[in-house]
């Protein structure tokens, strides 16, 4: 369903000196340097298919999404989605795909939501009988009936979500972009949003390409991950695997019977206390030594080995792509 | 895959094809048109502010109507100049345009990202929008068409129903180059934060030089033929003269040809505007 080769995006972006000297100095000559949004990625995905698009801020996944929905044309690199190229945003193209952006909305503000979905029933050309069904069906799964009369500017934000969500799938697209859907939401209405979006990619096998910086969202929602940060492609595979390869440690968290002596704790190291209970970081072969001594050493209550919150595995998997890219994204033009 | 994909069109712009195919535009007017007066109708007050701005054409009737008290100003007496100003504060309600601040808003904000990924060129829904707004403007202007003519009973009508359909004609026209000029003026906005502030150099100018401010076969004769063939007349000063009488039989189906070359001409530059901006945004992203 999507098909990306060797997708690239470079910007040139005026370059300034710090102080006045550099804003005098750039006033008389403009110095560029090209910046390497996304270099040079490439990934397909199938029909039907969940896949969360990981990557820090800046890493290219807004970018990608752009390019990937005709808002952004690609520097370089070949692009395929429900077989059209998205450049230039044909019509029958469009119908076929929806983006949904977290942090900007297409709902008419001061009118109800039903209006937006009216204007976006004629600009799509769907017929009334389609249109009136796929409304219900969305506001059934989302609860939203009784909200579609009231200003949207009346609604919380999460209300509003939801209704983007209608906004954007009144067409029935086959191809769903969303870009931070749950950006801002309090944590019920991420799960709302969450399994709204699965329920619907079950009942019409629409093709699901999510960021988040919520792994929650991921967790729920995508079995396959792709991962990018410097405008390249990390890893794309399961996120099971994601795990597996980075999350080489595992948590050991020690709940007392009663607050150890300074002795015990010397003992026990390196377990150290940490929101009122011992943790310890540690590789997955020290568990058993840290768990034995732990249970020499300390007044043991309760005893848990976790693996790691998958935040915690994309933020080393981040940095330490960050420290291997450094400053290489630009370049002087 | 790769092979099946057809090739990029060209971009989006102007012309029909870019518009969306004329039957999805016809089955989709009705709708637009709805959803662009329910939005009126929240902002009425807003509206109220706006008709209230365009409204200056009342002011320079009260300043007219004493310079003629004296004596006619050209072919103006008391009655006609204000029958003159009447027609100008009409005219620039119904055939004005106020889209640049849309589009600027629009394209600053990255607003514009999601009406571009819908199948009807964004600029159609700023069209409909300023069309739908016109009754309401119609409502404001009753009462203040019935006053003046009560403080000026004397006015009269001085076309019949021909001139009359050409004046509407006309102004259908000249609304349609205001569109085209505002297009042209927002997409500017693509490519730097000044495009106000120069369209405000073309309004400060066509203030002058539209039949705005004053009556333009006013001014002496050199500078009449120059503003003549301008385009600030033809916005406004075509519909108001064809309205007044100033032009009439084939003056005012000159005046009208006049209008479609600018059209024309507007057409094209907003055409190229909306598709150089637009190829902007896809290079550089909002």
């Amino acid at each position: 369903m999507i098909q990306v080769t060797g997708l690239t995006k470079h910007y040139r972006a005026p370059k300034k000196a710090p102080g006045l000297a550099g804003s005098l100095r750039s006033l008389w000559r403009r110095e560029w340097e090209t910046v390497k949004a996304v270099d040079g990625v490439s990934f397909s995905i199938a029909p039907g298919e969940r896949v969360g698009f990981l990557g820090p801020n800046g890493a290219g996944k807004t970018t990608t999404l752009k390019m990937l929905s005709g808002l952004l044309v690609p520097t370089a690199g070949e692009v395929v989605v429900a077989g059209h190229r998205p450049t230039g945003r044909a019509p029958a193209f469009l119908r076929r795909i929806t983006l949904v952006m977290g942090q900007k909305q297409q709902l008419l503000w001061d009118l109800p939501a039903r209006e937006t979905f009216e204007l976006n029933r004629a600009l799509f050309d769907i017929p009334r009988a389609g249109f009136q069904a796929t409304l219900a069906e969305l506001t059934d799964l989302l609860e939203l009936e009784a909200l579609l009369d009231r200003p949207v500017r009346n609604l919380s934000l999460g209300e509003r979500m939801k209704c983007e969500l209608v906004a954007a799938l009144l067409h029935r697209p086959d191809v769903l972009f969303l870009d931070e859907p749950t950006i801002g939401l309090d944590v019920r209405m991420q799960v709302v949003v969450r399994r709204f979006v699965e329920q619907w990619n079950r009942r019409t096998g629409a093709t699901v390409l999510l960021t988040s910086h919520y792994m929650a969202d991921i967790a729920a929602l995508c079995p396959r991950v792709i991962v990018i940060a410097g405008g390249r492609l990390r890893f794309d595979g399961p996120l099971a695997a994601l795990v597996a390869e980075h999350a080489n440690d595992r948590r050991v968290v020690v709940r007392t019977l009663r607050e150890p002596t300074p002795e015990e704790l010397a003992a026990a190291a390196p377990l150290a206390l940490e929101d009122g209970a011992l943790t310890a970081l540690v590789p997955a072969g020290a568990v058993k030594d840290t768990v034995d001594r732990a249970l020499r050493a300390l007044p043991v209550a309760d005893l848990t080995v976790e693996e790691p919150p998958l935040e915690d595995v994309i933020a080393r998997l981040f940095a330490a792509d960050g420290a291997a890219d450094g400053a290489g994204r630009a370049s002087p033009a | 895959m790769t092979s099946a994909a057809p090739p990029a069109p060209a971009g989006p712009g102007l012309a029909p094809d870019d518009l969306g195919s004329w039957r999805h535009l016809l089955r989709a007017t009705p709708t637009l048109m709805r959803v662009a007066t329910a939005g009126m109708v929240a902002y009425r007050a807003e509206l109220l502010i706006w008709f209230l701005t365009a409204s200056l054409p009342v002011v320079m009737m009260l300043v007219w109507d004493r310079v003629a008290e004296e004596a006619p100003v050209g072919r103006f007496d008391q009655a006609s100049m204000a029958f003159y100003f009447l027609a100008v504060l009409v005219v620039r309600q119904l055939g004005g345009s106020w889209v640049i601040w849309e589009l600027n808003h629009a394209i600053r904000t990255g607003a514009l990202s999601p009406a571009l990924l819908r199948p009807i060129n964004p600029l159609v829904v700023y069209g409909a929008d300023s069309v739908a707004e016109k009754p309401m403007r119609v409502v404001l202007l009753v009462p203040l068409v019935l006053a003046v003519w009560a403080w000026r009973p004397e006015m009269t009508l001085p076309v019949g129903p021909g001139g009359l359909a050409l004046a509407v004609v006309s102004l259908a026209l000249g609304w349609l180059l205001n569109l085209l000029v505002q297009v042209a003026f927002g997409c500017l906005a693509f490519f730097f934060t000044q495009s106000l502030g120069l369209f405000g150099v073309w309004f400060g100018l066509w203030a002058l030089l539209s039949g705005y401010l004053f009556p333009l076969e006013l001014l002496p004769g050199g500078l009449r033929a120059l503003v003549h063939w301008l385009p600030f007349r033809a916005t406004l000063g075509v519909p108001v003269e064809i309205l007044t009488g100033g032009l009439r039989g084939a003056d005012a189906w000159a005046g009208v040809a006049l209008q479609v070359a600018w059209v024309v001409v507007a057409w094209a530059v907003a055409a190229f505007a909306w598709r150089r901006g637009v190829r902007h945004h896809e290079a550089v992203g909002a």
